[in-house]
């Protein structure tokens, strides 16, 4: 693979960087006000997820280096965009069904929720607003789709369907997705990173963070660890795990192996696990930490886990 | 230049249970429009779309007919390619409109049983095929086709051997509602590029296709190239220049040239925005060749199954190739002024011998995706 990371973007309560998200973070920060960190224009009719989106988004692109004051500073064909969301529009397809009942008719429900009720509005969304026009995915894959959109998004650019790709994953918090999890709280945030083809970032010169280097998908949390491990079975400096305290009883993490539990920092995680865990590697990296970093996302239960392999920017 | 085999193919939709009696419908002209299945027929204006008829009484609706008609499209397709019921480690990939969100409705408004693992397809198809490696893409209407474009990636790049993408849809009645809520004047039918079409009416489905990266001949036919892109336009509203760059961009990694094109898949939703954005790119990319395609187009027959029209406009197209027979656009009685010039197929199915197909899909957001595929012969 030949896929950097070059740009993180972090709208969640109580964490500014990536180095914070390896502290402990302090509890009863305030919710991510979209408009105090991006201004209310374009806002207005926009879900909770769409701003959280657009506000994570300003960050990672300006962060890469892909976004100036006149805009977009690359084609923006050259540009996809994959958005990791289980739970985006549920506030909105169950709220239209309750007023489609209360009324008995359809007058009631407001033609401004039309775009909201379509799963794909957070990255159609993001395309409009940056001019972003290369593909556009949006993953709705359960436990692992953070991991799995940075994985599709390796595949883009390696494919040279793109250069690079902003990378999103978001999930607001209401009474709809509390029930349907279970949780009594959603991390209502987004987090974001910028993949690139190594030529492409060095051809801009940008700074790559983080190194792609596997990304596999398999049935359990061990056969993940295992295919991670490969053939020469070194194990991780560090790694990132799926939840539930799974995996930190394999012997392919030796007990000296730094482990970073993100999955109930925020609340329940979901799509935004695997995202999180990237700008968490990127944090310690630019921190100072060296050696390969895993990061695991959907457990033992889920129908699948996905595991990234990272390394340190200088390695290939 | 490479070409991948489709050695299977599955479908269901309101015209037929399978990919051969869908055909034969579409050919006779027989849609599924039909009287609403399962919603509560007095809260809407509409009282007509093009819904798979499985509920267990009429009037009840039931979770988990999205997964239902999934699960059935990929075993009939595994089950035509020769292949077991067994999907571990083969790639997946699964486009959709609306997911499993008629269930999370149900299970919000009407208490039925649901939970969080079964809003994307993942789980669903780990129990029934073992399966490990499935992506469910939530692109709108262009969903299967964007999802195919990812799965001859696979193919071409990381040395996959077998990849299977399908689409899959069930309407919600979310999105019903607030289309209701948008047409005063409900459609009496879908009617792709007429004069006095009145907008969309939606359907349901399901597809799914087995691709191989080698085969001993090309099975149902060949995917020679797919393009995808976003107009990063308009929320809603389709723009024609980058359709247009999306079909350019499937010819040029199909290897091929508009004048070589025989048969073209309309998108054909019959929305005014959407037909007039697709006639003016394709006049734009065919120019001088514009009346040498057949063009047809499904969803006068089948609604707009949103995620899965896309496949299902490609198993139409490749069974139309090898039959020599294109099915046509029913209740096109007044062709809209943007078609002029070109080459319908109205009323009847058409004998035609055509051997390299382009299927167009294009979604809410501006999300565009276009596959060109090659008759097995």
């Amino acid at each position: 693979m030949s896929a950097v990371l070059t740009g993180v973007g972090l709208a969640l309560p109580g964490v500014t960087t990536p180095e914070d998200l390896l502290a402990p973070v302090p509890g009863g920060a305030e919710p991510v006000d979209p408009a105090a960190r991006i201004g209310k224009k374009g806002l207005r009719f926009k879900d909770r997820a769409t701003q959280l989106a657009l506000a994570c988004a300003a960050e990672a692109l300006t962060d890469a280096g892909l976004l100036g004051p006149e805009g977009l500073t690359v084609p923006g064909e050259t540009v996809a965009v994959l958005v990791a969301s289980n739970y985006g529009n549920v506030d909105t397809v169950c709220s239209v069904v309750d007023t489609i009942a209360a009324e008995g008719a359809t007058g009631g429900v407001s033609p401004m929720d039309t775009p909201n009720a379509s799963s794909n509005v957070i990255a159609s969304t993001l395309a409009i607003k940056y001019g972003l026009r290369g593909p556009n995915l949006m993953v709705c894959n359960g436990a692992t789709s953070g991991l799995d959109a940075v994985r599709w998004a390796t595949a883009l650019v390696g494919a040279r369907r793109a250069d690079r790709a902003l990378v999103l994953a978001v999930e607001p918090d209401n009474e709809m997705v509390r029930r349907l999890t279970g949780a009594d709280r959603i991390v209502d945030g987004a987090a974001a990173v910028v993949v690139e083809r190594r030529a492409a970032a060095a051809v801009r010169g940008a700074e790559p963070r983080a190194v792609v280097s596997s990304a596999v998908r398999a049935g359990s949390v061990e056969a993940c660890l295992e295919r991670l491990a490969g053939d020469d079975r070194t194990p991780p400096a560090a790694w990132f795990g799926p939840g539930d305290g799974q995996g930190p009883g394999s012997a392919l993490l030796p007990s000296g192996t730094v482990h970073h539990a993100l999955a109930g920092t925020f609340g329940e995680a979901s799509a935004v696990l695997g995202v999180l865990q990237c700008a968490g590697t990127i944090g310690w990296y630019a921190g100072g930490g060296a050696g390969p970093v895993y990061a695991l996302a959907g457990r033992d239960g889920d129908d699948a886990t996905v595991g990234l392999a990272l390394l340190a920017p200088g390695r290939s | 230049m490479s070409r991948w085999p489709i050695t299977g193919v599955g479908a269901v939709a309101s015209v037929g249970a399978d990919p051969a009696r869908i055909f034969d419908n579409l050919c006779q002209g027989r849609g599924g429009l039909h009287s609403l299945r399962g919603f509560n027929r007095d809260w809407y204006n509409a009282d007509l779309l093009y819904e798979v008829d499985d509920r267990p009484a009429p009037g009840t609706d039931v979770a988990g007919r999205a997964t239902a008609l999934l699960t059935t499209a990929i075993g009939q397709a595994l089950d035509d390619a020769g292949l077991p019921p067994d999907l571990r480690g083969v790639p997946v990939l699964i486009g959709t409109g609306l997911r499993e969100l008629r269930s999370l409705e149900l299970w919000w408004r009407d208490g039925q049983d649901f939970d969080a693992g079964r809003m994307h397809f993942g789980t669903a198809l780990r129990e029934r095929f073992g399966a490990d490696d499935t992506t469910t893409i939530s692109n709108a209407c262009s969903a299967s086709l964007y999802s195919l474009a990812l799965g001859v990636d696979l193919l071409e790049f990381q040395g996959a051997d077998t990849v299977v993408v399908a689409g899959v849809d069930v309407i919600t009645e979310s999105m019903f509602g607030l289309s209701d809520r948008l047409q005063l004047d409900p459609p009496d039918a879908l009617r792709p590029f007429d004069r006095d079409r009145k907008g969309t009416v939606m359907g349901e489905g399901a597809a799914a296709i087995v691709l191989r990266r080698e085969a001993e001949d090309g099975g149902h036919g060949w995917v020679r190239g797919v393009g995808v892109n976003c107009d990063a336009y308009h929320a809603t509203a389709p723009d024609a220049g980058g359709i247009a760059l999306a079909i350019k961009d499937a010819h040029s990694r199909a290897g091929v040239k508009p004048e070589d094109v025989e048969l073209v898949m309309v998108h054909g939703t019959g929305t005014p925005l959407n037909d007039a954005a697709e006639a003016t790119a394709l006049r734009e990319v065919y120019g001088d060749h514009l009346g040498r395609p057949v063009m047809t187009g499904i969803k006068s027959m089948t609604g707009h199954t949103s995620g899965a029209s896309g496949v299902l406009s490609l198993i139409v197209a490749l069974r139309a190739m090898r039959e020599r027979r294109v099915p046509p656009i029913t209740g096109l009685d007044h062709p809209a002024e943007e078609t002029e010039g070109f080459r319908m197929v109205r009323g009847t199915a058409e004998r035609a011998d055509v051997s390299l197909a382009q299927i167009d899909a294009f979604g809410f957001g501006g999300i565009n995706a276009v596959a060109v595929v090659e008759a097995a012969r």
